[in-house]
């Protein structure tokens, strides 16, 4: 395997700490947020993160495709999860050390519960509103009722930690900044 | 699997002297030190099993509010405020309002600041279920409850609950007044009777507010009862006989109406495409009444209230534990446990802490244990045939020094006796064990060693320990293989901690696990000093080392030691898959 060449792309408008592991090609969108100890690993293909993201401390984004890996909008990686869906869509949740495989896509809307583990050997693809939630992973739609106030939530979630954060941390720059 | 050691509690068996180790039955008797209490009206050891449990107070574990007695069963056991548990999951369900009307445009607007909207509805932060989708939401986010009540009270088998207290209403009164007429005249002259009457108390006490006697009413006694006759004596004599009960509907035709059951669960089971659309046991059998099938029938449950307890001796009745009344509170009024009061014992075997970790030996064994508990493997096992040493810390929780005596109860013999046994008679159990047999003595505790780590024994004047060393290990010269090693005898004291080598030979043929009885006897100075010495009580103490010594009790308890399972001889390599 070839070795892997490091580029990363961080929008001006995104904070990503001094203390995270790149590797591969990343893109970071504006307003993302990446935590210290954070972990992304573009290993085959290219990661493309969009904005609004927040990646918290030991999250672990891996692309193990050749093909590009997009996450959408205003997602949050909760502490200690792994993700390496080959598509995430907008406004998910991936809780405290969840564990989704690279078999699964994930639609929008999508809520991944505390330790789930989502590990199909088969390819799947989640609904938007798909919640997995409890120690079986149990599964059931989401009527999408409050979702206005949660993303409300999570824009201000994302808009206090980029003015904290930086306070406390020193940020990495893309490269072409 | 770290040794144990379980302390015994003979409120089982008539007599002091425990099960031997072997029977299943053991288990039974011994306890963990921190389950155990002790009552210091009747200096024994007290466990969860004999002591008399009463509740102090309920309590919701959402709101933490402390429900009155009072309101528990009109509330039926279950939260009256805002406290809702989640059908789906069980989780804490959250009020929430509804979300601004969408613009219709696709695109999601989100306003920065929410004002809330009605309706609100109950939202599942774990599971994401709603309330909405059940039909239910509020137009103003408090009282819940008691907008909710209107349901709970409407639905049939409330209906019909409510109409079956009230049918039976009648009899239980009857019943109540002729049983407290009866009662209340014997139980007061003996007090046996009095005492028996306290475990219930509340019936007691209601028995006997409805015996008082009111001014213009006749008191109910025997006498005038049987001269009255009649009409009295009819709700006496036919206390089984009650008006037929009618229900307010056919059972056969309730499945209709969401009771659940019937042939409307046969059609919905027939038309079923989704497994998830039966609502799982594990969501059902929360509530209080028989629900329907339907996953989209549950309601959010009001979540059931927590209670309390103090614990009462069941010899002296004295409180033994008793929480503090506020549900914030973790702490007790009353806690007389008999880790305050016991010496607490900890067994280790020093070849498995080696294989474990080379370095943690010379640190105190009440921390090496917790470092050799998660791997001691085949490596660490004890092999039939062989004999190994092991350490038996004791750590006094008294402020006053003790001296202790440990002796090993022999497998198969009625008598406790020292595990030194002659080697014919070590035939039969599959093991010998050889303790000390001299007492050793334990310094008293004090708060200030909790936090010096390493401090040097002599300082405390402990430092005669070479008498108990050496008698210690005349117990075991037979044993002593190592020659300069010392196993058998007081190995280390420590503030208020001393170690204790044994020594187990196990036999060629031996099986299961090493597991033995030991009683332990301990001394300490007499709080209450007999009356008869009870002037210079406080005088002895300064005297102590002349003729004299001072006040002394004794305590004995028994403990089951068990150092882990024996790996037999005939297979060696086996893989210890316990």
């Amino acid at each position: 395997m070839a070795p892997i060449r490091d580029k990363y792309t961080i929008h001006s408008k995104a904070v990503v700490c001094q203390d995270v592991e790149l590797k591969g090609d990343i893109t970071i969108g504006s307003g993302t947020i990446v935590h210290p100890k954070a972990t992304i690993f573009a290993i085959a293909g290219p990661i493309v993160i969009g904005s609004g993201c927040i990646i918290e401390e030991g999250a672990i984004i891996v692309n193990r495709r050749k093909e590009v890996m997009r996450i959408g909008d205003d997602n949050l990686f909760e502490i200690g999860c792994r993700v390496e869906s080959p598509t995430v869509g907008d406004f998910n949740t991936i809780s405290t050390r969840a564990r989704v495989h690279h078999t699964v896509r994930i639609a929008s809307y999508c809520v991944v519960g505390a330790g789930c583990l989502v590990v199909p050997t088969d390819d799947e693809y989640l609904d938007d509103y798909t919640v997995i939630y409890g120690p079986a992973a149990e599964r059931r739609t989401w009527s999408g009722r409050g979702k206005v106030q949660e993303a409300d939530l999570r824009r201000k979630h994302a808009e206090y930690l980029r003015e904290m954060l930086p306070k406390f941390n020193r940020l990495r720059r893309g490269e072409g900044s | 699997m770290p040794p144990t050691v379980d302390y015994h509690c003979p409120c089982l068996s008539r007599t002091t002297v425990p099960p031997p180790p072997h029977l299943p039955s053991s288990s039974h008797s011994f306890h963990a030190l921190h389950t155990l209490f002790f009552c210091e009206e009747c200096d024994a050891v007290r466990c969860n099993r004999c002591v008399s449990v009463e509740v102090s107070g309920y309590y919701c574990p959402n709101c933490l509010f402390e429900v009155p007695s009072a309101s528990v069963r009109a509330e039926k056991n279950r939260c009256a405020r805002n406290c809702f548990m989640c059908p789906n999951c069980r989780n804490t369900l959250s009020v929430v309002p509804s979300d601004p009307p969408d613009p219709g445009d696709g695109r999601l607007t989100i306003p920065i600041s929410t004002i809330g909207e009605p309706p609100f509805f109950l939202y599942c932060n774990h599971c994401r279920w709603d309330s909405a989708e059940v039909g239910i939401t509020f137009e103003k986010p408090t009282g819940l409850a008691a907008q909710l009540q209107k349901f709970e009270d409407s639905a049939p088998d409330s209906l019909e609950f409510e109409r079956l207290k009230e049918h039976f209403e009648p009899v239980i009164r009857a019943s109540s007044l002729s049983s407290s007429t009866s009662t209340a005249p014997a139980a007061h002259p003996s007090s046996a009777a009095h005492s028996h009457r306290r475990t219930n108390s509340i019936t007691a006490a209601a028995s006997a507010a409805l015996a008082r006697d009111i001014p213009g009413v006749s008191k109910y006694n025997p006498l005038a009862r049987s001269g009255r006759g009649g009409s009295s004596k009819d709700k006496t004599a036919n206390r089984d006989e009650m008006p037929e009960y009618r229900s307010r509907l056919d059972i056969s035709s309730a499945s209709s109406l969401g009771t659940g059951g019937g042939d409307a669960d046969v059609d919905s089971m027939r038309h079923l495409e989704n497994v998830s659309e039966v609502a799982n046991l594990e969501q059902r059998w929360v509530n209080s009444w028989a629900t329907s099938l339907q996953t989209a029938d549950l309601k959010p449950l009001r979540i059931p209230l927590h209670s309390k307890r103090s614990k009462r001796c069941p010899a002296c009745a004295h409180i033994l534990i008793k929480p503090e009344q506020k549900a914030q509170s973790v702490r007790y009024k009353i806690k007389l446990v008999a880790a305050n009061y016991l010496p607490a014992i900890t067994a280790a075997l020093p070849h498995q802490q080696e294989a474990a970790n080379p370095d943690a030996v010379k640190r105190t064994l009440g921390k090496s244990t917790t470092v050799a508990a998660d791997d001691d493997r085949a490596t660490a096992g004890m092999h039939a045939g062989k004999t190994y040493p092991f350490h038996l810390a004791l750590t006094n929780p008294l402020y006053d020094p003790i001296q202790v005596r440990l002796t090993v109860q022999r497998v198969h013999a009625p008598a406790p006796a020292s595990g030194r046994a002659s080697p014919e008679k070590a035939r039969r159990p599959p093991f010998a064990v050889s303790l000390p047999s001299a007492s050793f003595p334990i310094a008293a505790f004090a708060e200030a060693w909790e936090y010096e780590d390493d401090e040097d024994d002599d300082m405390f004047g402990l430092d005669d320990d070479d008498e108990f060393g050496i008698a210690g290990r005349v117990a075991g010269r037979e044993k002593d293989t190592r020659g300069k090693i010392k196993t058998v005898g007081v190995l280390e004291k420590k503030a208020n901690v001393t170690v204790v080598g044994g020594e187990v030979v196990i036999g060629k043929e031996a099986r299961g696990n090493v597991k033995f009885n030991m009683l332990v006897s301990y001394t300490y100075r007499s709080d209450d000093p007999t009356p008869s010495e009870s002037n210079d009580a406080e005088g002895t103490v300064s005297k102590a080392a002349a003729s004299k010594p001072p006040e002394t009790k004794t305590f004995a308890f028994y403990t089951v030691v068990d150092l882990g399972p024996i790996i037999p001889r005939e297979e060696p390599r086996v893989e210890s898959d316990f």
